[in-house]
Order: structure tokens, then sequence, then C-alpha cells
């Protein structure tokens, strides 16, 4: 087991190397740099650049080097912890994104625990009463939570809160908060705004999430060894929960890596219409504006949070799964 | 003697939104104490209805409509209790099941969950019903462990099933249903899983532990020849009712209804002579004509044009081999390990085949479950190709052509000499094709006649199998298994092949079906004057259709002979095994069970001298007699000239 650990933790650092290095080409791949950018930007609005001004700044950003060395720089920054330099903000990264690294795990965090919470006992009542009115029900739930986009769900939570309760359910913290010190009040007023980003990124995973469970667990309800255990006289509740949902969980816990980047993702557009101080509303900037070093970092941040989640699942399926565990040594 | 259960007029029926299906019906019988009861019926015979009914195990939409199953408790003398009538998930029923009757079934590989260990999976039951803590429910678990013959109790309490053996898990599950000394014991087809050597250890066991617990036995089974072995009484269910019922003896020596008769009938045994037939309960005569006969003749050649040449046996070629395999190897890397180290082995799934089939003979392989019977069909197909030897074959030209060599282009023309009928009917057919489009695809494959010869012939396979041809148009799932089979028989039988291999063509068929598609067999044979390679672990099959019989162990042929010889005079101790261990459904043949050993017969290192195989000695096939050749080091005979 110790050693599938390190194993398994040792396989992490090649893939985290090659997808460091194709974040950085693909933020590459668009013609020109920040600084063109910038200059064309410069430029439309009819301001003269200094070409000597150019030069310099492009020594000093290091654009003027190979793009191995920008690369090489670059990770070596990122192992000792320094996320390189940020053209727009004219600061390092680390402290351009401050609380929003922290905000958005917060919040992608609470909707996979949402996800979970809410999907699992929904599965499953659907799966032991299937075809039941409660069944359908939540069928139906769950295919308008599927079908519906994410933004526009929020824009209708956005205006009904508005215009029935009189409230803005925008942003994450009320505004006096904003840019101040963390303080047991402005954990609370967190707690007060995630519902409803949560709510909104939450529900097509949830809905998925449900179908999944509900037809993994149909699966495991038809087969032998749940038949032998009401053989053995035990109460319908306790053959559930021991048996046929044990196994439907491998799927539940192998979803983790997949559901991570969703959410993850899904979190970017929301986090604009509701203008949440998370993220992904500065990636979509930072890529726009080419801001390579930020944009990189978020991106490496993703990617991260996406191998951490697979070794986690990873973990807990062999912790869960005997046949993973004990794999090959099978006796006699 | 008192009876332990006694169901009267019982009724069940399945209630769908649309209709009431009766599932069973006037069924009444009864169990005494400490007797053995065979349910006996085919499948979809409403036996396992029955079972489930005195389970309490009953599908939510199935409803006991009538009758009553009144169970008599011998540990609480003079209570009665009708199942009938109890919630199937109150507490009472539930106290009854798996406590007083308990259940074994057919499935040994998914009757057990395989994220919980044996241990845990039997003291759950033991803790269930009697009030015991964890370390005593683990004593008791243990010792009924090493009542059901595992050697090492204590730690196999520990294991998964997945890490154990078809044949240790049945006897895991066996032990689950036996650790609450149960009254009665309802066995669902327990050993039809299994291989035949486990299957009589495991009916050992079942008697054994039926004499230490002093419990009585509701065995369901399609197999006469368990039931001839095991029961006290049988009774015969056909489409929901019970047609004959009493004791064994007497329902063998004399069957009174037809179907018992029938059913009798139908099922293969040693004793038959050459020509005796087996008497499904529907016959099927095969009507051969023009197509398949007289492919070389003038006028269909003609209208067909690219026909293959005529499968007419001709005298002079009665005795030529068509099939030649010769010291075939094949050998499979199998990753052992944990997380620390993983290791390569090689398990050799076919070692030193040797193999003739000659023209117009049926050649019977015989093996149990993992022995490389398949893998060596497979070979034969050039489905995969073998490590070592050769594999010769008489193509269209007449010439011995070695097959092993040629690539997937020379193959080609070898492709449509040999076909295969697989053993499961389902998985065979593709679902989403026409029996027709199913029956003439080889044709098309192959480039072979046009639109109107194929219509021709598959309008003659479908006559010659036996099917209306007026199903043409029908997709495989509005037949039945049987008819299946037959389609499959039929699509082989399109070309014309030299060889016909059969994979357990009949093992996946009820008793009648299997006589009648085994009779259908035979007859195509002699009409159009086949060879056949049919592979199966039924012994008493293969004795029926073969001419020749090959006895198959770990890889490797260990004897074969003549069928008369094979079964009269076994030399091998496997073969000898083998033929102890099957059931058969004669009374004057019963089966010794103190002849029949734990353990594996089959592993060839415990074999005695001369036959044993390990690293020291690795015998050849010696001589034995005249066509009778027998794996073992024996220097006094001649060794298998080829």
């Amino acid at each position: 087991m110790l050693t599938f650990l390190a194993r398994r933790l040792f396989v992490m650092m090649p893939t985290l190397f090659f997808i460091s290095v194709l974040v950085f080409i693909i933020i590459q791949l668009p013609p020109g740099d920040f600084l063109s950018t910038y200059l064309n930007e410069l430029q439309a609005q009819g301001e003269a650049v200094d070409p000597a001004k150019i030069a310099f700044l492009k020594q000093q950003y290091g654009l003027d080097q190979p793009l191995w060395q920008q690369y090489f720089d670059w990770a070596w920054g990122l192992l000792h912890g320094d996320l390189g330099f940020s053209f727009e903000y004219n600061l390092p990264v680390t402290e351009v994104v401050g609380d929003r690294l922290w905000l958005s795990v917060v919040l992608n965090f609470s909707t996979v625990l949402f996800i979970y919470a809410v999907s699992f006992p929904i599965g499953i009542y659907s799966a032991t009463r299937q075809y039941s009115w409660g069944d359908y029900g939540f069928t139906l739930l769950g295919f308008l939570g599927l079908a519906m986009p994410n933004f526009l769900f929020a824009l209708i939570l956005l205006y009904y809160a508005n215009v029935v309760f009189g409230t803005s359910i925008g942003g994450l913290m009320d505004p006096e908060f904003i840019n101040q010190g963390w303080s047991f009040a402005k954990i609370m007023s967190v707690a007060e705004h995630l519902w409803a980003p949560v709510l909104v990124i939450g529900t097509s995973g949830t809905a998925s999430m449900i179908r999944r469970l509900r037809a993994n667990l149909l699966d495991e309800l038809g087969k032998q060894y749940v038949v032998t255990a009401h053989a053995k006289g035990l109460s319908p509740k306790r053959v559930l929960f021991k048996y046929p949902l044990r196994m439907a969980l491998n799927p539940f816990i192998a979803d983790i890596g997949n559901i991570l980047p969703q959410v993850v993702s899904g979190s970017v557009l929301v986090s604009v219409v509701m203008s949440l101080p998370t993220t992904g509303p500065m990636l979509l900037a930072a890529l726009q504006s080419q801001d390579m070093y930020l944009a990189g970092s978020f991106l490496m941040f993703l990617a991260l949070l996406t191998v951490i989640g697979m070794f986690v699942s990873d973990l807990l399926l062999a912790w869960l799964d005997p046949r993973i565990r004990l794999q090959g040594g099978v006796s006699q | 003697m008192t009876d332990i259960l006694r169901i009267r007029d019982l009724k069940v029926e399945f209630v769908l939104p649309h209709m009431r299906v009766k599932a069973v019906e006037n069924v009444s019988f009864r169990i005494g104490a400490q007797e053995t009861v065979a349910l006996v019926g085919e499948s979809g015979s409403g036996k396992t209805t029955i079972s489930q009914a005195i389970m309490g195990l009953l599908p939510k939409s199935a409803q006991i409509t009538n009758g009553s199953i009144v169970f008599a408790d011998p540990k609480k003398p003079g209570t009665r209790v009708d199942i009938a009538m109890l919630d199937r998930s109150g507490a009472e029923m539930r106290s009854i099941r798996g406590g007083r009757i308990s259940m074994i079934f057919q499935e040994p590989m998914s009757s057990l969950s395989p994220l919980h260990t044996i241990g845990d999976q039997i003291c759950e039951a033991v803790r269930l019903h009697r009030k015991v803590g964890s370390s005593e429910a683990k004593e008791l678990a243990s010792d009924m462990l090493g009542l059901v013959g595992f050697p090492n109790p204590k730690r196999s309490l520990k294991t998964y099933p997945f890490e154990l053996s078809g044949g240790l898990r049945q006897r895991a599950m066996i032990a689950m249903a036996m650790v609450c000394r149960p009254a009665l014991l309802v066995a669902d087809e327990p050993t039809t899983a299994l291989d035949v050597t486990i299957q009589a250890q495991t009916l050992r066991l079942i008697k054994d532990m039926q004499a230490e617990l002093q419990m009585s036995v509701l065995l369901i089974t399609h197999d006469l020849g368990v039931v001839a072995n095991m029961a006290d009484r049988m009774v015969v269910v056909y489409d929901g009712r019970v047609v004959e019922s009493g004791l064994t003896h007497d329902v063998f020596v004399n069957p009174g209804h037809l179907y018992t008769q029938s059913l009798l009938a139908a099922v293969p045994h040693f004793d038959m002579g050459p020509d005796e037939r087996l008497r499904p309960l529907r016959e099927i005569k095969p009507k051969v004509d023009s197509l398949l006969t007289f492919c070389g003749d003038k006028d269909t050649s003609e209208q067909g044009g690219d026909v293959p040449p005529s499968l007419a046996l001709h005298p002079a070629m009665a005795s030529e081999p068509v099939l030649a395999v010769r010291h075939l190897y094949k050998s499979f890397a199998v990753r052992k390990g944990n997380w620390l180290k993983t290791e390569e082995q090689e398990i050799a799934a076919v070692a030193d085949v040797s193999l003739t089939v000659n023209r117009g003979e049926c050649v019977g392989l015989v093996g149990e479950s993992g022995c490389g019977k398949t893998t060596l069909s497979k070979l034969i197909m050039r489905a995969m190709a073998p490590d070592s030897g050769s594999i010769l074959f008489r193509g269209e030209s007449g010439q011995m052509t070695e097959l092993t060599g040629l690539n997937e282009d020379q193959l080609n023309p070898y492709r449509k000499r040999i076909q295969f009928v697989f053993q499961d009917p389902f998985g065979s057919l593709n679902p989403r094709m026409t029996v027709q489009d199913i029956i003439t695809e080889p044709l098309i494959i192959h480039g072979i006649g046009d639109a109107s010869y194929r219509k021709k012939m598959v309008l003659e396979l479908m006559e010659l199998v036996g099917l209306d041809p007026r199903f043409l148009n029908r997709y495989p799932h509005s037949f039945s298994g049987g008819q299946r089979q037959r389609i499959g028989i039929a699509r082989a039988l399109t070309l014309k092949p030299d060889l016909l291999i059969f994979d357990e063509p009949t093992s996946a068929l009820d008793v009648s079906v299997q006589a009648q598609i085994l009779n259908l067999l035979k007859d195509l044979q002699h009409e159009l004057k086949l060879t056949y390679l049919f592979i199966s672990h039924n012994l008493a099959v293969v004795d029926y259709i073969a001419d020749r019989i090959a006895v198959m162990c770990a890889g490797r042929i260990v004897e074969s002979a003549p069928r008369e010889q094979l079964f009269r005079n076994p030399v091998h101790p496997y073969t000898q095994a083998l033929l102890n261990a099957v059931p058969f459904a004669d009374l004057d043949h019963l089966l010794d069970f103190t002849k029949i050993v734990d353990g594996k017969a089959s592993d060839p290192r415990r074999w005695p001298a001369p036959f044993t195989i390990d690293a020291q000695s690795d015998p050849r096939m010696v001589q034995f007699a005249e066509d009778h050749f027998v794996r073992a080091a024996r220097a006094d005979y001649q060794e298998m000239a080829i």
C-alpha cells in the first residue's frame, strides 16, 4: 500500500511537468505577447510610443529571452512559490490573486460537498423507489438542472432575489467587507452569500450525479449477492446500506477527479455573472490581455486541483474496494 | 415422520400493469424431516418461483394468490407458521429466513459480495439469528468453515471471495447457509455452475452436512443425474404445475406422466447402444435438399456461380485426416503480485497437444473449465497464433496445408472451410440482424453465389435445422435458446465447411432441447457427411455424439481412445476421477461418494507415477492399446506414432 502511495505520488510529478509545459505553450500560442497587445492599445488611443521604452520593458519582463528560458524561469519560480509578475497589475501575481484563490477553493469545495450531500439521498431514493412519483419528480428536476445553462440560472436567481426579497445576492460578501481583513463577521457574510453560487454551479453536477447513482444502484440491486443478503434474513435497509450501496459508491468516488475541474470551469461564467471575487473572471481577463504569468498560475492551479482530486479518488477507491487493493494475488 | 414443510395449492401470479401472469398454480408437496426432496423442471417451469415463495424472496410484482406454505419448526414443536401469509420483509419472516430455512444459490461467483470478507458475511448471519458476541460468532464461523472443508478456517475468515476458487466459494456459501443450523436448506441449482469433480465434492458435502445437522433439503435442479444421487423423493414441475411426485426410485423406474417419461428419455447415459437415440420432447427431422449435397451438380453451379466443391463423401476419403494438430503449445503471460513487486508468469494454456480429426468422424474433447479446450479451438480456428507446433488442414486442394505460418490473407480460403458453433446462443447472434441476414452473412463475406443462390441456400438451411422459413425476417430475440442454437448451426453450415467445431453447444440448454440438438447434429453428420470437433465438459453428451474422445487437463491431452474403450477402460487417473464424479440419471449407477476425494484431481503434480507431470517428469503420449493413447512415462509402451 505504501509503495502504491509512493508510486502514485511519483507519477504525479511528470504529469504536472507536462501540464506546465502545455500551459506555457498554449499561452504563447496567440501571436504577440502582453507588450504588443498593450502597444496596440496605446497606438489605437493615438498615443506615441517610444521604441526605447519598449525595449526597456521587454528586457525588464524578460520577453526578449528565448522561450525555453522564459519557461524555465517561470517553472523555477513556481517550484519556489513565486508565481511570477503580473504585467497588467504591475504587481506580483501572489498579491494580485490574494484572497481570490482561497475564496475559489472555498466556493468549489462547498459546491462539491453540496453535490454529494444532495445527490446521495436523492439517488438512493430514486433507485429504491424506481418509477414512483418521487422518482419521476426528481428525474424531471434533474433534467431541468442538466438542461439549464448555469449563467441563465444565475441571472434568474439574481433577478428574483432582488424583485421578491429585495436583496442582492451578487458577490461573495457584503460590500463593506471587501478589501478588509478577515474577521468573524466577514466569514459569516461569506457564508451568507455562498449558497447562491453553490446552488447555481452545483445543479448540473448534482443532476448528473443523481442519474449516475440511480443507474449504478439499480444495477447492483438486481445482483445475486443482494438476494443472498436478503436470504440471510437481513432487514431491507441493512441489506441496502451494507451491500449494493457500497458497490455503487465506486463510480461515485471515481468521479471526484472529474467533478473538480468541471466545477471549477463551470464557476468561471457564473462568477462573471454574479460578480464573485474568485479566480474565474480574473483568469478570463488575464487570457485576453495575454498577461501570461497570471494566466499560467491560474491554469497550473486548476491542473494541480485535478491531479490531486484524481489522487484522492484513487486512494479512496483502493481503501474501499479490496479488489483494487489486493489485485492479482488470487490464491488457489 | 413429521413434515417440516407442507405446500398446498400454491398459486403465484405476477401482477403487471396490464395483466396478471400465472407463474405457478396448484402446487402441493411436502418435505419430511431430514428428507431430501428434488424439485425437477426445465427453465421457465416455475421451480425457482416456488423456492422464492418458500424463502419469502418473491419479487415485488409477484403475489401469492392462493394456497399455503406451512412450516413446522422442529425446534419449536407444535408451532406452525404459514409463510404465505407473512409479510415478506417483516420480522417474523426474517427470523425464519436465514435462521431456520436457508438457501444456497447457483452462482458461487456472484452470490457473495466481493467487497466483504468471507468471515464478515458469515458472522453477519450468525449474529443476526443468535445472541452471540463477535468473538463467539467468529468462532462459530471458523468451525463451520472447517466443517465444509476449508484447509485453514481461521485465516480464511479474512479472505475475500475473489481470492477463492469456484469450489471453495460454493463451500463458503454453504457454510454461510448452514451456520445457523437451519431445519431446511433450499439449494437452487447448487452445482450447475461447477465442474464435474467439484460438483461431486459439493454434493457429498451437502449430504454430509445434512446428516450432521439433521436437516431437510429441497434441491432444485434440472439435472436428473443429481436427482438420482441425492433425492429421496422428487417433484416434477412443468409449466407451473406439479405433473408428478413420488419416491425417486418409483419415478425413475416407472414414470407415470408423459413429461417425466420424455425427460428421462432425453438424458444421455453411458449404457446406450451405438444406434440408440435420445428421445426429445419434439424431434426435428432434417430435410436435406439439393444445394447442400449436390453442389457439384451442373444445374446448380450454373445458377449459383461460384460454388464450393461437393462435400459428398467418396469412399476412399473416409479415413483421411482433415485436421492434424501436432505438438501445439500456447502460453499466456499472467501478471501476478502486489504493490511491491509484479512478476510475469507464463501459464501454459495448451501444451504438447496432438490431435487428428478424420473426415466424417466426430471427435469429442472433454475437460473441465480452464483446461485449455477453448484455447485449443481458437488455435485451430487461427483466431490466435500458437507459440509452436503445427496445424495441418486439408483445404480445397486436397493437400494438407500448414496453417501456423500463414498471414490473414493466406488464411482467408481456410476460414470458410472451418466453422464454429458457440456455447451461448444469446450472445452469438447479433440482435440487430434478421435470421436471413445472419445465415447469409458468411456467403456475403466470402462473396459466394448471387442473390438467388443465397436465398435458396437460406431456405434450405432453415428446413435443414427444422425452422419455419417464414421466420426468416424475424430477429433473434423472438426465438428460444434451442431455436437460436439451430440458427447458429445453420450459419455454420452455410459455407459447407470441412470441419465444424462445437464449443459446448448444448450446455446452456435444457435437457429436452439438448437431446433435440444432439439428435439434429447426429442426423446432419450422417446426411451431409460432416466432420465434427465437439468440445464439452459433459461426459455423457460427448459419449453420445463422439466416435473418438480425447480427455484434456491442464492444457494437455491425457488420454484419447474410441468412445466405448475410454469409458469401459479408462487408464489415466484423471479420466477415472472424471468418470467417478459424473452423476448418472440411473439408479443402478449411483455415485460412490467414498471414492470422491477432496482436493483437485486436475493437478498433474499429484497424479501417481507413471502419470505425474512436474519439473522432473514430462511424459509423452504412449500407446496403451490399439487407438488408445495415454500420457504416461512407460518405457514399455510405444510412443504415439505421428
